[in-house]
């Protein structure tokens, strides 16, 4: 499976184009349809949201997720891959469900990182966990509040708070068991940031990106390999 | 506020919501089909492609479970339509929460207080669809621009470009786990907790293979427990 087996000219035919071609499509097509519910409410109810204070929402939200739009797509692009980074934008959850399916996918088959194998393997992942998500939000449209009832509530609310935390916690272990040295500064340079009260947007910058610049470092001084 | 979640709750929203749910669906199959399509271009076996895709479903049950409970949540105050559609594409709950807020703050009334009526819930749902929608529309425009910078950065070195893409996942999940380290308190546990059975279920796993596949979401099941009784 050596990556330079790999015709790029017919990778780039069957897969690279298709997937540019299928991202721009659906996403501007989603772009779209994120309006319609607003149409429906004008043409049957009558009711539009009044200009003025549409506008100002619209930079109230810009202003705390704004730069978000643009930080999180740069960030995770290294990890998703293009198919995967189109995926994983429309389909959202990212870093709880997306990312940790990616990587438990490339995990298991046994590809390794960064080659054309791992993104293709990766994004396999990453639509199971798409298939899932959606039958799971189906459900809890139509049974969830019934089916919430069966849960004990302290069950409920471990769930709740502490899935995330648990997963953030485990795909950290499993990647820091890969490049161990890069651990103290990946987690070292968020928690400085966060000590000063930084803005969020400028901690994921630093801690993905610093952490590259380390391994880069690290890569060319052999410290790693 | 009942008007308004009755007409939240309406025939006519469901059927409208639906439609990008259904493009999200459309586009995970369509990307299926064109795995495998390529598949034989990077020597990738269909079985290889079966045991992706079912570690994927399997690795997304925990978090599913909790995205569910969490959109139940939801529901009670933008109905479940809005919710059904919200929680399908980009925007976990908080953002849209905050989304769905700020819109109120912007007429000047408290997110699902009085005078929440239905104009109010229209500059609610024009914010989470707005903000949704700076995800998409730039993702759809520039995601193929990034690749190029990913080429520059890689070099064409392809051990360099494994160690990058470790970097970057370290880097990423370095940052998630922080905001949880900074105090001990339940969510400090469960992340230690998870992130030390997976070191040791992934050293398992070498001896037992067939487990590999179950390792995040059973190092998710103990994380969680263990701050439940922490």
């Amino acid at each position: 499976m050596a990556a330079e087996q790999i015709n790029e000219q017919k990778y780039h035919e069957v897969w690279t184009t298709p997937v540019i071609r299928i991202g721009i499509w659906t996403m501007l097509i989603a772009c779209f349809l994120s309006f319609i519910p607003l149409i429906y409410l004008y043409m049957v109810h009558g009711i539009l949201p009044p200009f003025a204070q549409a506008m100002t929402a619209w930079v109230l939200v810009a202003s705390v997720f704004g730069a978000f739009y643009v930080v999180e797509p740069i960030s995770y692009y290294p990890i998703l891959g293009l198919a995967g980074t189109y995926i994983s934008f429309l389909s959202g959850n990212i870093s709880n469900l997306r990312l940790p399916c990616s990587a438990m996918a490339q995990e298991v088959v046994g590809v390794e990182e960064g080659t054309k194998q791992a993104e293709i393997i990766g994004t396999m992942g990453i639509i199971g966990s798409v298939v899932v998500n959606l039958a799971g939000v189906t459900l809890a449209a139509f049974i969830g509040t019934w089916l919430i009832g069966l849960f004990p509530q302290f069950v409920a609310d471990a769930f709740r708070q502490y899935t995330a935390p648990a997963i953030f916690g485990a795909v950290f272990g499993q990647f820091a068991m890969r490049q161990p040295k890069l651990a103290p500064f990946a987690l070292g340079i968020p928690i400085t940031l966060l000590y000063f009260k930084m803005p969020i947007w400028l901690v994921i910058l630093a801690a993905v990106f610093g952490t590259i610049i380390i391994s880069r470092i690290f890569y060319k001084m052999k410290i790693i390999h | 506020m009942d008007e308004v979640l009755r007409i939240a709750n309406s025939m006519g929203v469901w059927l409208t919501a639906a439609p990008i749910v259904i493009i999200a669906l459309v586009q995970v199959l369509l990307y299926y089909r064109q795995i495998y399509h390529a598949a034989d271009a990077v020597n990738l076996k269909p079985e290889q492609l079966r045991k992706a895709f079912h570690t994927g479903m399997v690795t997304a049950i925990g978090p599913v479970v909790a995205i569910f409970i969490i959109m139940v949540g939801l529901m009670s105050v933008i109905g479940a339509p809005m919710a059904w559609m919200r929680l399908a594409v980009i925007g976990a709950a908080p953002t849209e929460l905050t989304a769905a807020t700020l819109g109120a703050d912007a007429m000047g009334v408290k997110f699902g207080g009085d005078g929440y009526n239905l104009e109010v819930m229209a500059v609610s749902w024009w914010t989470m669809a707005i903000n949704g929608v700076g995800w998409l529309f730039l993702v759809g425009v520039f995601a193929h621009k990034l690749e190029d910078v990913r080429e520059k950065a890689g070099g064409g070195d392809t051990k360099w470009l494994g160690i990058l893409s470790v970097a970057a996942m370290i880097g990423v999940f370095g940052y998630l786990n922080s905001r949880n380290l900074t105090a001990v308190s339940g969510p400090f546990v469960a992340s230690v907790t998870g992130a030390v059975s997976m070191v040791i279920l992934l050293q398992v796993a070498k001896k037992m293979p067939q487990i590999k596949e179950y390792t995040l979401g059973i190092a998710m099941l103990i994380g969680m427990f263990a701050a439940m009784f922490y």
